[in-house]
């Protein structure tokens, strides 16, 4: 008698199946790929990349890109060529270089950069469009009278922006506004400070027969104690930055009469600017007597 | 494992791996190259070398400051770069080119201690504005 053996497992673990052999060819392939792939990206990335010989200024670090800009305005300031200096800049492929140029502006402000480079970077924002405070101060640009309009002090559609005028030629090439009759140059002494901008003054409740005079340096920092001439007729007067705290450091005014017409400029050296009187403003702006606000910077680094 | 079935597994493996390698390196050079774009001014084209010279050039004839015009020149890093400032001088004055551009290079040039004689009628022109 055949004795019966018991059965413990199941009969496919009795007999292995037998094995897909499209399965296996598969998983090698995929194998295989995957292997290939990993090692000729390591090889195309990182052992034999592709170089590009032939990079231009857009593919320049950060740093660079900044060193380059600022070449491109000092260029700009030595030639004047703008149209040369605008393909430099679209070199870079940047299409926010307003705001980039106005960065790079406002980092050399805080890095105590030298004021020719600080210049030169203002005249090009300027001349691209921006229109930051910053690049304002140091470039006279066509200002929106509501953006000079603060709560108490308004400021009269009249305005007049004077271009700059310094001995050196920088200065002059960053204006573009005509030159107004009313500035009389200043022989002696060889003026130093710009005026950055002339303003009207009105205020809607009170009369304000005012010259203010506000003195920066290169670098936008109030100057105090500078001393400004005033001259009317024959006679003629003086005040000094700084007396009025409450307005700042660089701050001075002097108090018109009716009827007189008053001639403005720093003892330090300036443009000379005439023709200031009290004027009334417009209805809309009070009509009150209104007057003059000038604003000066220096031109020069102090060594 | 019998040996026609390691041939197979070692076949499939190497077509796989061919076809990896191809997808791969397409990938890489083709599709994604890598991108350098933190380059330095010495990975630009030489034309944009040449502009870059040319600022340098204006710039130095404004400051008059030759360290600094030296400073941005080793970025170009070029062997000798007076000779390179000379050479882009010569070229622009051989190409006709703006008497304005020539007059900064030379300055340059001379400044760097270089000199060649088809500058000297730039030079009479730079000594004659140049303050004594």
């Amino acid at each position: 008698m055949r004795s019966r053996r018991f059965v413990t497992g199941t009969s496919s673990e009795r007999q292995p199946r037998p094995r897909d052999p499209r399965l296996g060819a598969a998983s090698l392939l995929l194998l295989g790929l995957i292997i290939g792939l990993v090692a000729s990206l390591y090889y195309a990335w990182m052992v034999e990349p592709v170089t590009y010989v032939a990079a231009g200024p857009a593919r320049l670090s950060d740093e660079n890109q900044g060193e380059y800009i600022l070449m491109v305005s000092q260029s700009y300031a030595v030639d004047g060529d703008w149209e040369r200096a605008k393909e430099r800049l679209d070199l870079l492929d940047d299409p926010d270089i307003v705001d980039t140029v106005s960065s790079q502006l406002e980092q050399y402000l805080r890095n105590g950069e030298p004021a020719d480079n600080l210049n030169s970077l203002a005249t090009i924002a300027g001349k691209l469009g921006a229109r930051s405070p910053v690049v304002s101060l140091f470039v006279p640009v066509e200002v929106d009278p509501t953006i000079l309009t603060p709560s108490e002090v308004n400021v009269s559609p009249t305005l007049t922006l004077l271009p700059t005028a310094t001995s050196t030629s920088r200065a002059t090439r960053s204006a573009d506004a005509p030159p107004s009759p009313t500035n009389e140059p200043s022989p002696t002494p060889v003026p130093v400070y710009r005026l950055l901008k002339q303003e009207r003054i009105c205020r809607r409740n009170t009369p304000i027969p005012l010259i203010e005079v506000a003195v920066y340096d290169a670098f936008l920092d109030p100057i105090q104690g500078m001393e400004i001439i005033v001259k009317w007729d024959e006679r003629s007067d003086h005040f000094f930055t700084g007396y009025h705290p409450g307005s700042g450091e660089g701050y001075g005014d002097f108090t018109m009469d009716p009827e007189t017409v008053y001639s403005v400029e720093l003892a330090a050296g300036s443009i000379r600017v005439g023709g200031l009187q009290i004027e009334n403003c417009g209805t809309e702006l009070g009509g009150l007597a209104g007057g003059w606000r000038l604003t000066y910077q220096n031109t020069e680094t102090q060594e | 494992m019998d040996r026609r079935s390691i041939r197979r597994t070692v076949a499939w493996l190497v077509l796989g791996f061919l076809i990896g390698a191809g997808i791969g390196l397409f990938l890489g050079w083709v599709a994604w190259p890598l991108e350098f774009s933190e380059t330095d001014p010495a990975d630009m084209d030489e034309r944009f070398q040449v502009d870059y010279t040319l600022m340098i050039a204006a710039a130095y004839s404004d400051d008059m400051d030759l360290s600094e015009a030296g400073s941005r020149l080793s970025r170009l890093a070029k062997d000798d770069a007076g000779r390179w400032v000379l050479g882009m001088a010569v070229d622009y004055i051989l190409n006709g080119e703006s008497e304005a551009d020539i007059l900064k290079l030379v300055i340059l040039a001379i400044d760097m201690g270089q000199y060649s004689p088809i500058m000297d009628p730039y030079l009479a022109q730079i000594e004659s504005a140049r303050p004594s």
